[in-house]
């Protein structure tokens, strides 16, 4: 069970929807997120899941509802806490590998120049791309700019980590690798919130939330939602499908 | 908030187009091809081109500066990193200040080819301080970036933002006394070019370089350019969305 008291959760969303013009993105959706974990926003396309993210990192305004990171309402003064990974690669082309990470380390605030050199190297050796720093990013494969992005959204070492949708187009040995450095960011105590629609990711997430149009239809983690549909030889796709059906028995 | 970080982005700028060798070398050398067509097509005994000559300065000081920052603005919104500009700590103001600082530099390069080019190589005549002919056009340089950023906040792709062209620049060389004297137009079409900015850049660079007027006497047109540009460069800074206010 999630311990609700506040200090424990990066992320709590309340009651919040979203619509573009009429189309509605969420749908009253709530969701608490602890401390220090990788939580899953699990779903098809069209779930929720990017406007959730969008959300979150304050590019969007919710209709309704309420947003607290680690336990303070979210304002433009909290974008300093907050790492982002759009779905995008979005890096400057023109530059080097490690002019980007460098210019987001600029803007988040690392100032002293020999410890922003420092924290560069620390994220290109992390995301194993050192060797490449002097490479411009045309240069890179779509995995390698995909580590570049990660490396610019975490170079200010932000306590929540956004992640959308970070291993879509990579190959099963880099996917790993991407788990392998959301699992030392974890064990650093950076909460990481990653989109995704592969049951793959679901796996090395600690909790999980289905969505569907807009809403959250289950919630907990791996085991709890295998072990929710009653067989023990449950995968999470199986069990992403009975809630899928349960939503729509309920609406119908 | 403060525009804490508007040199940063600068600088980014800076280095992309540095980087980039073959767009730094086309702004180089793109006006000096271009003021030499213009130079070759006009008959040189009838004067025209002194006439001429501070009006197409100032066009196209509006023309490079409007395309420069326009579809540079655009490629950040388009490969997603105004995205993550936004959910950053940086404000829209730090972004417009920071992309006006960034091209500035190229621009005003540009303007000083052109000028240079213009007076030294085709050796076009003026009367006015060069200095004062320089002030005024980094004026007008301004403008244009900001109207490039404003632009580009209406376009989705690098193609919608060419079509801008024939739209916002192409009638202010028709109706702004580039070619023909605003007088000779008729009232309505002398109506418009009183809200065109490219109207009081060609009268103000005219009035210093063929008249010898002082940045003082051609206040007026001054006047006019710096609250449009810094009337543009509010506006822009609102126009570029944000969920969370500042």
């Amino acid at each position: 069970m999630v311990d609700k008291s506040s200090d424990k959760l990066a992320v709590e969303v309340e009651k919040v929807s979203f619509n573009y013009s009429k189309l509605k993105a969420l749908d009253n959706l709530s969701l608490q997120m602890p401390r220090g974990i990788s939580f899953g926003l699990l779903g098809p396309n069209g779930a929720g899941k990017t406007t959730l993210i969008r959300i979150l990192v304050g590019l969007l305004l919710p209709k309704e509802g309420k947003i607290r990171l680690l336990g303070q309402s979210l304002s433009r003064q909290m974008a300093h806490l907050i790492g982002y990974m759009p779905q995008q690669h979005s890096l400057y082309n023109e530059l080097s590998v490690a002019q980007n990470v460098d210019f987001f380390a600029k803007i988040y605030r690392l100032r002293n120049r020999s410890e922003r050199a420092g924290r560069v190297e620390e994220v290109l050796r992390l995301v194993g791309l050192w060797g490449r720093r002097n490479d411009g990013i045309m240069k890179l494969s779509g995995g390698m700019k995909q580590r570049v992005s990660l490396a610019c959204a975490i170079v200010h070492n932000p306590p929540i980590l956004f992640l959308d949708e970070p291993t879509v187009g990579l190959d099963p040995e880099l996917r790993a690798n991407f788990w392998q450095y959301f699992a030392v960011l974890n064990s650093q105590g950076v909460t990481i919130i990653v989109s995704s629609h592969t049951m793959d990711d679901a796996t090395h997430c600690d909790r999980l939330a289905f969505l569907r149009n807009g809403k959250v239809i289950a919630e907990g983690t791996p085991n709890q939602l295998r072990q929710a549909i009653g067989k023990t030889d449950a995968t999470l796709e199986d069990a992403f499908l009975h809630f899928v059906r349960r939503e729509e028995k309920n609406v119908a | 908030m403060l525009p804490r970080y508007a040199l940063t982005i600068a600088g980014r700028i800076f280095n992309q187009i540095v980087r980039d060798r073959r767009t730094f070398a086309l702004i180089m050398i793109v006006p000096i091809v271009v003021m030499t067509l213009i130079w070759l097509s006009f008959p040189k005994e009838l004067g025209m081109l002194d006439y001429i000559a501070p009006a197409l300065l100032a066009t196209l000081a509006i023309f490079f500066g409007f395309l420069l920052t326009g579809i540079s603005f655009l490629r950040e919104r388009s490969q997603g990193t105004l995205e993550r500009l936004m959910a950053s700590p940086v404000s829209r103001l730090d972004i417009v200040l920071g992309y006006l600082f960034g091209f500035f530099t190229f621009a005003l390069a540009q303007t000083a080819i052109i000028v240079f080019y213009t007076i030294y190589v085709l050796d076009v005549h003026y009367t006015g301080d060069l200095w004062q002919i320089f002030v005024f056009q980094v004026v007008v340089l301004t403008g244009a970036i900001n109207l490039g950023i404003f632009i580009s906040t209406f376009a989705r792709n690098e193609f919608q933002m060419v079509q801008f062209i024939p739209l916002i620049i192409l009638p202010q060389v028709f109706l702004c006394g580039v070619l023909w004297p605003v007088e000779q137009m008729s009232s309505a079409l002398q109506w418009v070019a009183k809200f065109l900015p490219l109207t009081y850049a060609v009268d103000g660079l005219r009035e210093i370089m063929l008249h010898g007027k002082s940045l003082i006497e051609v206040g007026f047109d001054l006047g006019i350019l710096v609250a449009f540009t810094v009337g543009i460069s509010i506006i822009t800074a609102f126009t570029l969305r944000r969920g969370a206010g500042n």
